[in-house]
């Protein structure tokens, strides 16, 4: 076998095992304190790799991503009621259903946030994201308002709880990284990599930057609907600050940055890193008050040591330890090939 | 006001630690009964961080004078009790988190309740569904209760809507020639305030107060000049805010600034909080302000005595200075001990039983529950007299006759 | 109805400290075309730096602004030095994570030297209150609105009437160029960083006695904040004292007519309108390319 092809099995016997294990957590380690972290540290997976197919992929930063978040949640909680659907597993059906409710609403405001671009951007979608909360929270009649929505509770048990909703998680989890390979792999894929590295360039080359924008948002923000739709159905109870939080829309972002923008893998990298060990210490070490500052501190040396993320840093490492000790041309995994290749990728 | 939620950031350093070390542990504790004379934990989660922290430190206050004197008393039907309080940041997916890890993790024998409403209801989705009785001092929002859960128990004398029903009585117990004739109303987006501001209103207009405003203002608000000017403009008689502490000090400074003095005023929250108000309004400015109250330091309920000797012994400070979030928080227990030596057990399911039966004493009253959790009771009508806050109403509880018209701001 | 002109007075009076902390943001975007998400939390860390003179020693919070404004000043140049400057690659979307870090850490170290309680700045002047026409406006906006006026014009004035501003202008005309014809680019960001924090200080005491706060405050502050600088276009002064001004009185005026809970909500309509129309917001100039 040539060492590409050997990469490439073994990238794919990988993937299979990850799938495998992820598929079989509720087995191994049933208990609830543990599956409810899985279904939390699934959830920010799915939600930072369907941030990555904008954030990542065309260089245009959302922090009002939770707008998506809670309105999903809110979008399948409000079908519940109306329709009158009982707890159970039928509400997971209506979970697409909440995703193409986020792709109206996601339209309309990609439409009015892409006509800006870099910084006005991010603070549009900032803006547009309180616009949002701002309705959750005075359209009484429709939401609640501040007090709250509640979703019908399942009479499942609680060592048995957490599971249904652990597997929804990883379905999308799954999907989103499906289409987020996919787009790499595609001719909108390297639209949306052109329109990152020189937006004029790549409209001047003919790629349709507005429609490959669009689309790329609307995508990413119907997978987060989907995912805050399964959200509030697990926690049961939603309140407007408490679903359109900006700092869902940060947590995504963050984990992205620190595992590698615009590479596949990194969100998840990302993801696997900050959730657990966010829960994990919150619980554990929640009552000291400086752990904040920890926080602040840990983050402030990534960023400035690893600007990259964590998967380009590290299979840089790997490429050029490699490269020191066989001399292999070809060696690295895709991944850093993908990552390296991005900036200077050729418009189509 | 937004709710900061800390947490939300990275930790690298744990890594590696963390997804197994976090998880591991093997099977869940249905209620992990415990034998006769072994310890107990008891599990809470609080808000020692974020919008609820000062309200979380006040709960930890109360539980822990409560598992101290129980443990003096030979501990909770003969368990010595340890309490092990968990922080929740103030939002929902660690408050779920949290009691999740408790039952399953820690085992713990027994749940006391977080702070406010939105994180009691989920909350009770959880403990409801590993059977756990769920005690809770400070979540008794309308919507708390309409969620088909039969394990949860309010440990207030009133649901939080009815807090206002003994002001508006007051109100309507005056001589025709005194009684105000017109009311303004403003309370903020919440849970806790507005359901208690709008069943104020519906029961004075329905005796024929004349609402002359009504004005609704966004929670995370923190500049409420603008609005404090609309109910100056309105002149009404009766002034009713729905408001927690910082913008029940900023009305009245903002009133005491324009000179403006209604008949009456009330904040649901904010004069109930002792030393801390009347330092932040200045005492002159607090005679003739009410507010409702579950609790107060010289109340001659069961166990109050102890309970504010203790509390002033072990935290220092006055009486008045006493949060009633803290003596909340000790009722809480009270009730769970009278319950446990009911059923003679400490098992939750006959912990549940008891507590749907019966009335329990706690320093707040006594108090029974209905089928959804509901306490039957009324709170007292609380007004700053010469510097402190005293019970004016009703007469039965009442240590001193209501001012009105209030004093001037400043007298 | 005197409540609509009350509601446009109060807004411009407010208005003034919005604006100059939306000055101190916009100063530094304009300089380093990088968004300072720690803003927020700089003007709370000022207003509790006078908060701690005021309880310690009694200083009056106006007055506490000589020691905290260059002390502030001194805190923005160090953190531009040691987090901002070594940023490569992406620095705009770095910076907004490095600068949200610092928020983070600064909202860390306030909640555990201050609680998290909320805390007000007091002084007489907040409740004392002066007629005008027939209601009264507490001396402390118009104190607030006078610094702020104060400090915007000492701002205006060192950019057009010094060397030193001169060389601000021309970075944030054109970095490169600027370069080129031996501005010393890192000096000029520093120091403007350090002005835009030290502007910071002034509002948060303006802000604190007006407002409570406590550490998690910096959160609405710096949204209200990144919202009035791209409605008056990225790197605009002008912009920022127009966008801040519309955002006050809005919100005000709304808050009276309607009702308080819609004002954020049409303050944030007329945003979407204006970047329907004008992407690059009131004043700004070209959308600038990310390269």
């Amino acid at each position: 076998m040539t060492p590409a092809r050997r990469t490439s099995a073994l990238k794919g016997g990988a993937l299979l095992v990850v799938v495998v294990l992820a598929l079989l957590v509720p087995v191994f380690a049933p208990d609830p304190a543990t599956t409810n972290i899985a279904v939390f540290t699934t959830m920010y997976v799915g939600l930072a790799t369907a941030w990555n197919i904008m954030g990542g992929y065309t260089g245009y930063i959302s922090l009002g991503h939770a707008a998506f978040f809670g309105f999903g949640s809110y979008a399948l909680g409000l079908l519940l009621a109306h329709l009158g659907i009982a707890a159970g597993y039928t509400p997971f059906l209506f979970v697409p259903v909440a995703g193409i409710l986020t792709v109206v609403i996601a339209l309309a405001i990609g439409w009015i946030a892409l006509r800006t671009r870099a910084a006005t951007f991010v603070i549009v979608t900032i803006a547009c994201m309180f616009l949002l909360q701002l309705l959750a929270e005075n359209l009484v009649s429709l939401t609640g308002g501040g007090s709250g929505l509640s979703f019908p509770v399942p009479t499942w048990s609680g060592d048995f709880f957490n599971t249904p909703y652990y597997y929804a998680m990883l379905v999308l989890a799954l999907v989103g990284l499906a289409v987020s390979a996919g787009i790499r792999r595609s001719k909108f894929g390297l639209g949306l990599l052109a329109i990152r590295d020189d937006e004029d360039k790549a409209l001047a080359v003919g790629v349709p930057a507005r429609g490959f924008k669009l689309t790329a948002f609307v995508i990413s923000a119907a997978l987060v609907g989907m995912i805050g739709a399964v959200y509030g159905y697990y926690v049961t109870y939603i309140y407007p600050q408490f679903v359109i939080d900006p700092l869902v829309g940060i947590s995504m972002v963050l984990m992205v940055f620190l595992g590698g923008l615009g590479t596949l893998w990194g969100p998840v990298v990302g993801a696997l890193i900050l959730e657990p060990a966010q829960l994990w210490l919150s619980y554990n070490f929640g009552a000291s008050r400086l752990y904040l500052v920890f926080y602040a501190a840990v983050f402030l040396v990534v960023i400035l040591l690893l600007p990259r993320g964590i998967v380009p840093s590290v299979t840089d490492l790997v490429v050029r330890w490699r490269h020191g000790s066989t001399a292999g041309p070809t060696g690295g995994s895709s991944e850093t090939r993908e990552a390296l290749a991005a900036p200077g990728v050729r418009s189509p | 006001m937004r709710r900061p939620v800390l947490t939300t950031v990275t930790s690298i350093l744990t890594v590696s630690a963390l997804g197994l070390t976090a998880c591991g542990s093997t099977g869940g504790g249905k209620g992990a009964t415990a034998q006769a004379g072994t310890p107990i934990t008891i599990g809470v989660s609080v808000s020692l961080t974020g919008d609820f922290s000062g309200d979380g430190k006040a709960l930890v206050q109360g539980y822990d004078l409560w598992a101290q004197d129980e443990n003096a008393k030979g501990g909770l039907l003969g368990h010595k009790v340890t309490m092990k309080y968990v922080d929740d940041a103030s939002s929902t997916q660690q408050v779920v988190t949290n009691y999740q890890n408790l039952i399953t993790q820690d085992k713990v024998a027994l749940v006391f309740g977080p702070f406010s409403s939105l994180l009691t209801i989920p909350a009770s989705t959880v403990t409801n569904r590993f059977g756990y009785a769920f005690p809770e001092p400070a979540g008794g929002g309308p919507s708390v209760f309409t969620r088909g859960i039969n394990s949860l128990f309010f440990v207030q004398p009133a649901a939080v809507e009815d807090n206002l029903v003994s002001f508006t009585q007051w109100v309507l117990s005056l001589p025709a020639s005194q009684r105000p004739a017109t009311a303004a109303y403003a309370t903020e987006d919440d849970p806790f305030t507005q359901p208690q501001v709008d069943r104020a209103r519906a029961l004075l207009e329905a005796a024929g107060v004349k609402t002359l405003s009504y004005k609704v203002y966004p929670a995370e608000a923190t500049d409420w000049t603008p609005l404090a000017q609309q109910v100056i403009s309105a002149n009404a008689d009766v002034v009713i805010l729905g408001t927690q502490e910082p913008d029940g000090v900023a009305f009245i400074k903002a009133f005491q600034q324009q000179q403006y003095n209604p008949k009456a005023l009330i904040e649901t929250a904010g004069p109930d909080q002792g030393a801390d108000f009347s330092g932040k309004v200045g005492v002159a400015n607090t005679a003739g302000v009410m507010v409702p109250a579950g609790w107060y330091a010289s109340a001659k309920t069961s166990g109050n005595a102890k309970f504010v000797t203790e509390f002033t012994a072990k935290y220092g400070g006055a009486p008045g200075d006493i949060s009633g979030d803290a003596a909340e928080a000790y009722s809480v227990g009270q009730v769970v001990d009278q319950a446990a030596t009911k059923a003679n057990s400490i098992a939750n399911s006959a912990l549940i039983t008891a507590l749907h039966n019966g009335t329990y004493q706690t320093v707040q009253g006594p108090m029974a529950f209905d089928a959804t959790g509901k306490p039957n009771g009324a709170t007292f009508l609380v007004q700053w007299q010469n510097g402190t806050p005293v019970p004016v109403y009703p007469a039965a509880a009442a240590i001193a006759q209501p001012l009105y018209p209030k004093p001037n701001f400043g007298s | 109805m005197t409540l609509v002109p009350q509601a446009i007075i109060l807004g411009i009076l407010t208005g003034g400290v919005y604006a100059l902390m939306a000055s101190g943001l916009t100063l530094i975007f304009g300089v380093m075309q990088i968004i300072n998400v720690g803003h927020g939390a700089l003007v709370i860390l000022g207003a509790y730096l006078s908060f701690a003179l005021l309880r310690s020693l009694h200083i009056d919070p106006f007055l506490s602004l000589v020691v905290t404004m260059p002390a502030m000043f001194v805190l923005g140049v160090v953190m531009q030095v040691v987090f901002v400057r070594p940023l490569k690659g992406d620095r705009e979307a770095l910076s907004v994570l490095v600068t949200y870090a610092l928020a983070l850490g600064i909202e860390g170290l306030l909640g555990f030297f201050f609680t998290n309680n909320y805390q007000q700045l007091n002084a007489w002047y907040e409740t004392a209150s002066i007629r005008l026409f027939n209601f009264r406006i507490a001396y402390v906006y118009i104190f607030g609105f006078a610094l702020c006026l104060a400090i915007l014009g000492g701002i205006f004035w060192m950019l057009y009437r010094t060397t030193f501003g001169r060389a601000i202008r021309a970075t944030m005309l054109n970095r490169t160029a600027a370069q080129l014809v031996g501005v010393d680019v890192d000096r000029v960001s520093a120091l403007a960083f350090g002005v835009g924090v030290a502007s910071a200080a002034a509002g948060g005491v303006v802000f604190g006695i007006t407002n409570v706060f406590n550490p998690g405050s910096h959160y609405d502050l710096i949204s209200r904040l990144l919202t009035i600088i791209v409605l008056g276009g990225l790197g605009s002064l002008r912009g920022a004292i127009v966008g801040a001004m519309v955002m006050l009185v809005t919100t005000d005026v709304t808050a009276v007519v309607i009702s308080p809970v819609w004002s954020s909500f049409v303050f944030f309509v007329i945003l979407v309108c204006v970047l329907v129309v004008r992407p690059q917001g009131l004043y700004g100039v070209t959308v600038r390319d990310r390269a």
